[in-house]
């Protein structure tokens, strides 16, 4: 039986109107927020701090601020999609439909990088806008929104299936993903930390994800890129079979 | 003839180690009208749920036209419509999406959807309510909503639990003959019910289930042929006392 392609493209058309609902959650606050970004460390802070690398701060902070929103945006669409799905019950739909599991995870995923590269772009515009970034490489850019999307996207249609509550769902964000990219260098370069503890930013993937678009955007960076696509490439591959499994045995979906 | 469903020793058992459905066996030939009857907790809905595939069975064999409902369950699904016991519907959503979205996912073109929408909406009297979000509309407006949503694929077995709960005698009426209808166009049902008389009005063959076990299988005419009808026979199937028997 081939493709549904026709399934797939249901999918996302009913996401898409999902985030019609909510534009402001969707992607007027993390435009705002990243606004505020560029006037604290624009005007308020930036003007303070040396440049780093060759780079205005902002300009170093910038792609930073994208990459947070990407993750998040990423990481909530896909859990509270299927955690929403799951608790009204309408996950059923698909269920009952003649979807195959993969289908299912790719429709999830497909809205997931749709909105994460919205909120990406919309962000990049504002930063060119006013002067504080540029892109340096175009398809290394596409490479991360899409490749870490898709990581976080993956990340949370785990979570949504294994949360029972909203408390549940939320935790991974409190606990896991915030304080992981506040120090994975969306505000300081490695050498700015005390030398015993920049190991701990090289054992921190946000530090691969930030330093990656940072480079497609405007050059800088501090760690090989191959070293980061290896990474995001091997996460996309650990979590990838960890979301089909789960799909296949019906975890968190299936009585 | 390959019969549109054979269930097989069907066993039940939730990860909590409820036991809903013991063993159920059952074949239903291409064209019946089949009534599924049993009280509260009998394993009907879960059973249910194992054909579509809500739930998995934990053993047994299930095939829809000589399709593996689990081994092959693409196909299996293609031939089923389901209106479930309860609105497991998006609330936020109009009347008119979730039919729309449900023939996309069986993969409809946008042509065929449309048609096919029109016509139900149509059938069901939903045209003045099907931009409504479904939260907004009523019991009655709702089960409409989840019967075309069922049918949009024109299933050629199609699943009905409980469809006319809490619904008006004007759409029962609506739905009896609509029914009707399409089962003598050769559309097989699978009907559960608590309303006796529809069950009596509608099927063909009927099977009782009573703790995940079919206690009873015939023919409507032979159930409800012994004295008492229908509700006589029902009540000694699944071990109540019939009223003569507790009144005395």
């Amino acid at each position: 039986m081939g493709i549904n392609w026709i399934g797939l493209y249901t999918m996302v058309r009913r996401e898409a109107s999902r985030m019609a609902r909510i534009p402001i959650q969707a992607f007027i606050a993390p435009w705002i927020s990243a606004l505020l970004f560029i006037f604290i460390f624009g005007s308020v802070v930036g003007g303070r701090i040396s440049q780093i690398g060759g780079h205005r701060y902002l300009e170093f902070v910038l792609p930073g601020v994208l990459m947070l929103n990407i993750v998040n945006a990423a990481f909530i669409q896909a859990s509270t999609a299927i955690y929403f799905s799951r608790f009204i019950k309408f996950v059923e739909e698909m269920l009952v439909a003649p979807l195959s599991y993969v289908e299912m995870i790719i429709g999830s995923l497909s809205v997931v990088v749709l909105r994460a590269t919205v909120t990406g772009i919309g962000i990049l515009l504002m930063g060119i806008g006013f002067g504080a970034t540029h892109i340096e490489s175009w398809p290394m850019f596409l490479f991360w929104i899409v490749s870490v999307s898709t990581v976080f996207g993956l990340l949370g249609l785990i979570v949504g299936l294994w949360s029972k509550s909203f408390e549940q769902l939320n935790m991974p964000v409190v606990f896991l993903l915030t304080p992981l990219s506040m120090v994975g260098g969306v505000f300081n370069t490695i050498e700015m930390l005390p030398a015993k503890l920049q190991w701990l930013a090289y054992a921190n993937p946000f530090f691969y994800f930030i330093n990656g678009i940072r480079g497609a955007m405007i050059g800088f960076d501090e760690a090989p890129q191959g070293l980061g696509i290896g990474l995001t490439l091997g996460l996309l591959a650990v979590l990838g079979v960890t979301a089909w499994r789960l799909y296949a045995t019906g975890y968190g979906l299936r009585e | 003839m390959t019969p549109a469903l054979s269930i097989s020793h069907l066993r039940k058992v939730y990860r909590s180690g409820t036991v809903a459905v013991e063993d159920i066996s059952l074949t239903i030939p291409e064209g019946e009208f089949f009534g599924f009857l049993g009280p509260n907790g009998a394993g009907k809905s879960t059973t249910i749920h194992c054909i579509t595939g809500v739930a998995e069975p934990s053993a047994g064999k299930i095939e829809i036209f000589g399709i593996d409902a689990v081994k092959n369950y693409r196909e299996a699904r293609r031939l089923v419509g389901l209106c479930p016991q309860e609105f497991n519907v998006d609330p936020f959503a109009n009347a008119r999406q979730i039919v729309d979205w449900m023939g996309g996912y069986f993969g409809m073109g946008a042509k065929a959807r449309k048609e096919r929408i029109d016509y139900l909406i149509e059938r069901f009297d939903l045209v003045p309510h099907q931009k409504k979000q479904f939260r907004e509309l009523s019991g009655g407006l709702k089960r409409r909503v989840v019967l075309a949503r069922a049918l949009i694929n024109d299933p050629k077995l199609i699943i009905l639990d409980e469809p006319t709960a809490g619904v008006d005698v004007e759409l029962r009426r609506v739905l009896w003959r609509y029914l009707a209808e399409i089962n003598k166009d050769g559309r097989t049902i699978l009907l559960t019910s608590h309303y006796l008389e529809e069950v009596e009005r509608l099927c063909r063959h009927v099977a009782i289930v009573s703790k995940g076990r079919v206690v009873r299988e015939g023919t409507k005419d032979e159930i409800a042929g012994s004295p008492g009808g229908l509700e006589n026979a029902y009540l000694i199937a699944t071990g109540a006392e019939p009223d003569h028997v507790a009144g005395q």
